[in-house]
């Protein structure tokens, strides 16, 4: 597609059209992930019951973070992985983020969040084997993020 | 209105993205202050040479002018990164960055 022709798309595709790139929205497909209060809930509506091990997924971040607006956290893991759900406990809902990987995707992202108070960050990573992993870490905030 | 900055490197076969977004990501509670409608990222793709390479369901809780970085394998040096957002009030955007 050439350049001009795209551009007059894309003005006309905000109004009408919603990203079709997308492969898998959580949002749509698991709907209650993103309204749920806790970790707990939103694992289980998410996954479903399930039983994680506590290895193989590292969680990275600043503690104490200076800026609760933007806590730089960084999810790594060499575990195989299907998809990353990234939830937390110090907001009013848990979820963060749920990624979505393609066949040989590599684990390691780094994004920033918000966090009203101190709070524990939880990583889920699906394996391609089916089996779930978790790391998590805690987080000291010292100044808010979600006052405004 | 909305933009972001795209950065693609190549790194021993390994891309390495960075992009940085503008958006208020405004939520709910802090909308409510506000005396306006929450407004934030939903949904962020990116594909390259129309494989999706990068797939984020969001919520409200990622910072203002959410930053990120991810890496992927199968990319040449000059192949085009695209990136997609789409926030709440279903406003999209796509802006794409060739492999340095």
């Amino acid at each position: 597609m050439d350049r001009r022709k795209f551009l007059n798309l894309s003005m006309f595709a905000m109004v009408a059209v919603p990203a079709s790139l997308s492969a898998i929205d959580f949002r749509a497909t698991k709907p209650d992930t993103w309204t749920a209060k806790t970790v707990k809930d939103a694992i289980k509506a998410q996954y479903g019951d399930i039983k994680t091990e506590e290895n193989g997924v590292s969680v990275k971040a600043p503690s104490p973070a200076a800026n609760g607006g933007a806590i730089p956290v960084t999810i790594k893991s060499d575990i195989s992985a299907k998809t990353v759900a990234l939830f937390q406990d110090a907001n009013p809902e848990a979820a963060v983020a749920v990624f979505a990987l393609a066949e040989g995707g590599i684990v390691d992202y780094t994004l920033k969040i918000k966090m009203k108070v101190t709070g524990k960050i939880t990583a889920i990573v699906e394996g391609t084997d089916g089996k779930f992993y978790s790391g998590s870490i805690d987080i000291e905030v010292a100044k808010g993020g979600c006052e405004g | 209105m909305a933009n972001m900055k795209i950065k693609a490197k190549l790194k021993k076969e390994v891309i390495q993205v960075k992009v940085m977004a503008k958006h208020d990501m405004l939520t709910y509670d802090q909308a409510k202050k506000k005396g306006t409608d929450a407004n934030f990222i939903t949904h962020i793709s990116a594909t390259c040479n129309g494989k999706v390479v990068y797939d984020a369901s969001t919520s409200q809780f990622w910072s203002k002018n959410p930053q990120f970085k991810f890496k992927f394998k199968g990319g040449a040096k000059g192949d085009m990164v695209e990136i997609t957002w789409t926030d709440l009030l279903k406003n999209t955007v796509t802006e794409s960055k060739k492999i340095k």
